[in-house]
């Protein structure tokens, strides 16, 4: 039974959900709190204790992780006492911290450093000069690499094997200064979801292996797409960079959160999926192998479309967007050709799990059976038009549009992959999902919808 | 004064620690007589006598055991009900509890039962420090001998070995590493509510605690509180060690004049030397100098009043030759070793002060500091989730508030 009340913080009146967590309704309001420890999928472990706020009638500071909604609460984020508290608290994170950031990967999106601008920015009080020793490049398997002397020990790497996965690989040993985070003896950190503590990491204790060291994180632009790995529609963040005199590469895929869809996180193969996006790609216009221009196969194409006459089929890839699927379908009614979506290929039992992962393998499928596109493969001889579908059916002709070499014959076309292209998905679930376009190439192929409208002309 | 022996009573006999010669010594007589109380009546005694937990906390032991679940045939989740007794000893200073299992086990023993029928357990562990191998052999010997007698029908007791970290002997630390977890502190409730082990309510004591028990019930609330003071009632284990001519522990009453203790029990400082600084209860407890003990009373209130605290009753005595620093660089270390690691604050503040104290000891220390150690002291206070670090700021500001001459001297 949930109660709403009245808090006051920083002398705003907010309401909230009573027993709530104090530090939710400060981090949903943007009030200002820091913290290493604290993760809304993780919870509270009142651990790095930087998330201190001062309650009206208590003594001393509380941390807000652990700080459960009063009615008539009222707190005070900012303040002389809890910015001394913060410096104080950061200062004794800095004491053993290796302070290594023009080597460290995690530089630019680090909550130390962060902190340490909002905190700090003041001499150091430390005048002991040996730290604490530790090891600085474990490999942890799964493409983790841990530098415990970089570690803040907020715990939340372990608290995701412990309460995420449920796999354990991860544990602190050790205790006090010389407290670091460790694989139980013997084992490795090997679960499909690992990478995430990558992302949980507030600092740069943890990097990965397949990121790190490639890209200076400023340098990224940053853009709001949906994973095409399977029918689950993970919201990620593509991060890609177009270095002076050569192309708009994507670094890496990051989860992006959606409550409704994947929580915080996503699965190591659909994070490291981007990589297979842009290698083997479709480049040039092909005709058996031969290439040719693009006007050439443009009018080879309408040559085809008219030697087949009332004997085409359209053969539609799952992973397409609503967008290009309604126009194919649109074109397909003004040649009167015959349109299919055959799904049985993306079916991969051995890929799901009941965490993220679905068996379904097609990003879209579900918009395929909502406009109730044949999902038999085609049967004749005439010509198929093939959008991308990763199957090769039997025709006297075809015509692949694709946007990586997976066809030899026929006439082919590249089109653009859905990251360099913007337009919706529906997940298994039903739940519609914007993926906007976030690579520019040098020279880009057309998109697919363009595609057919020169065709069409 | 005042001869008062509670829970070392059978503690100078032969063979004390045999099922044989505590029977023969009133051993396990309360067991008749808890027919007649039910488990709230014992709570109830228990209550009126006022008993504090000897742990070192000093709060109202019946208040704990009233949180327990008393209906749990009625509540619908049906949870056992655990009794656990912190044996870990682990606070320096402080080793009362291994006379109890090694010279009297079966008044423990008894204690437990007494417990476990007033809080409705049917298990009770002994959480006890690795370190004590030998004594818990003694006191496994002694639970075997109860079970052959049939005195461990309605409950049973296990013995939990730690693996040897100071931190075990907070209760909820204790307790997670019962599960087989890392011994952390967990988060404070924020109402009251018994401690939890797996998920099942369960009571943690301390062993002289529980040792207590069986006085009380046997004899009433107003036995026990004959002795000691109004707000103190009853005795305590208290110790001594450090120079000191007798170390050792030695039962008294609350309300004891410290100084009176020291020189009866103890036979004086070593080598007839001065006294120069106590610390009274456990490393823990604010350092006093001389002039502080002398008028000073051994029961919480009175330490409290200057702001120290009485802790284990376990005291250290340093005489005049004793250097200050060194004295505090040992308890750093030790406190730097022992650090769970948990919080930042205890985590990195431990390592510092430690390092800290450690320069000015070999001389290349400054003004600042001194100062600094205070200002971090002031850091590690009221920030964590549980009384380690704070107890690591009580003994530096106290060392340096009164020997702060010692610490400028050694620059």
């Amino acid at each position: 039974m949930s109660e709403t009340v009245e808090v006051i913080v920083d002398k705003r009146t907010f309401n909230a959900e009573k027993g709530t967590l104090l530090i939710d309704l400060l981090i949903k309001e943007k009030i200002k709190v820091p913290y290493f420890c604290y993760h809304e999928a993780l919870g509270a472990d009142g651990n790095c204790r930087m998330c201190m706020v001062e309650i009206e009638g208590q003594k001393r500071p509380q941390i807000a992780c652990d700080t459960f909604i009063k009615e008539g609460m009222e707190v005070r984020s900012t303040g002389e006492n809890i910015e001394k508290v913060r410096t104080d608290i950061l200062e004794l994170e800095l004491i053993n911290h290796p302070v290594d950031c023009p080597t460290c990967d995690q530089a630019g999106e680090c909550s130390l450093q962060d902190f340490y601008m909002d905190y700090g920015l003041h001499d150091s009080k430390i005048t002991i000069p040996e730290k604490v020793k530790n090891l600085k490049k474990i490999d942890l398997g799964s493409n983790v690499m841990l530098d415990q002397e970089r570690c803040v020990l907020c715990a939340r790497c372990t608290r995701f094997t412990d309460k995420i996965t449920g796999t354990h690989e991860l544990g602190i040993i050790g205790r006090g200064d010389h407290a670091r985070v460790s694989t139980i003896p013997g084992r490795k950190l090997d679960n499909p979801y690992a990478m995430n503590v990558v992302d949980l990491c507030p600092v740069g204790a943890l990097t990965s292996k397949d990121f790190r060291f490639s890209q200076r994180v400023w340098f990224l632009s940053t853009v709001d797409s949906i994973c095409h790995g399977c029918a689950k529609g993970c919201n990620i963040y593509i991060d890609h960079n177009k270095m002076k005199y050569q192309d708009d590469v994507i670094y890496r895929f990051r989860p992006r959160r959606n409550d409704d869809v994947n929580g915080f996180f996503i699965c190591d193969e659909g994070r490291l999926s981007y990589k297979d996006l842009q290698e083997n790609r479709q480049e040039s216009t092909l005709l058996n192998t031969k290439e040719i221009s693009e006007d050439e196969a443009i009018q080879e194409a309408k040559h085809l479309m008219q030697k087949h006459k009332d004997n085409i089929t359209m053969v539609i890839d799952a992973n397409l967007f609503t967008e290009e699927i309604e126009a194919i379908l649109a074109f397909a009614k003004t040649i009167n050709a015959k349109v299919c979506a055959p799904l049985t290929v993306y079916i991969d039992e051995d890929f799901k799990d009941d965490m993220l992962k679905s068996s379904n393998r097609a990003a879209n499928s579900k918009t395929v059976e909502r406009l109730n596109i044949d999902t038999n493969e085609p049967n004749h001889s005439g010509l198929i038009i093939n959008f991308n579908h990763p199957q090769a059916f039997k025709s006297e002709d075809q015509i692949h549009f694709l946007t990586h070499k997976s066809m030899e014959q026929g006439l082919i076309f590249p089109i653009a992959a859905f990251t360099e292209n913007a337009g919706t998905v529906t997940n298994e679930d039903g739940i519609t999902q914007k993926c906007k376009k976030a690579v520019d190439k040098n020279s880009p192929a057309p998109t697919l919808i363009e595609y057919l409208q020169k065709v069409q002309a | 004064m005042r001869e008062c022996k509670i829970v070392s009573r059978k503690f100078e006999l032969e063979n004390s620690f045999t099922l044989e010669v505590s029977k023969a010594n009133g051993g396990y007589k309360t067991l008749e007589k808890l027919k007649e109380y039910s488990p709230t009546d014992i709570i109830q005694i228990i209550k009126d006598a006022n008993l504090r937990g000897k742990g070192g906390g000093g709060a109202p032991a019946a208040a704990k055991w009233e949180l327990m679940p008393q209906n749990q045939d009625n509540d619908k989740s049906n949870k056992p009900s655990f009794l656990a007794i912190n044996c870990d000893e682990s606070e320096p200073g402080t080793f009362k509890d291994r006379q109890i299992i090694s010279k009297d086990p079966h008044l423990l023993i008894e204690g437990i039962l007494i417990t476990c029928y007033a809080i409705k357990a049917k298990h009770a562990y002994i959480y006890i420090r690795g370190e004590y191998y030998q004594y818990q052999q003694i006191l496994q010997s002694a639970i075997d001998e109860a079970y052959a007698a049939g005195l461990l029908d309605a409950c049973d007791i296990t013995i939990h070995r730690g693996a040897g970290a100071y931190i075990c002997g907070e209760k909820s630390a204790l307790l997670e590493s019962m599960e087989g977890k890392r011994g952390h502190p967990r988060l404070k409730p924020k109402q009251k509510e018994p401690e939890w082990y797996f998920d099942n309510p369960t009571l943690v004591n301390n062993v002289e605690t529980i040792a207590t028990v069986p006085f009380i019930v046997e004899n009433g609330a107003d036995a026990y509180k004959a002795y000691g003071t109004e707000q103190s009632p009853g005795t305590l284990l208290f110790a001594m060690s450090g120079h000191i001519e007798k170390p050792g522990v030695y039962e008294a009453e609350f309300g004891t004049s410290m100084m009176e203790y020291i020189n009866h029990y103890g036979g004086g400082i070593k080598n007839g030397k001065k006294l120069k600084a106590l610390i009274p209860g456990g490393v823990s407890c604010g350092v006093l100098n001389a002039q502080e003990v002398e008028n000073l009373t051994l029961d919480y209130e009175a330490l409290r009043g200057i702001g120290s605290s009485l802790g284990t009753g376990g005291m250290i005595i340093m005489d005049e030759d004793t250097c200050m620093v060194t004295a505090l660089k040992n308890i750093l270390e030790f406190y730097h070793e022992e650090s769970c690691g948990q919080c930042t604050p205890c985590r990195e503040g431990t390592g510092w002060v430690d390092k800290l104290v450690g320069k000015i000891l070999d001389g290349h220390g400054s003004k600042e500091d001194i100062d600094k150690l205070l200002d971090i002291a002031d850091t590690m206070n009221g920030k964590t989730i549980c009384v380690f670090a704070p107890s690591v700021s009580t003994v530096i500001v106290s060392c340096i508030e009164r020997f702060r001459d010692e610490f400028e001297e050694a620059l």
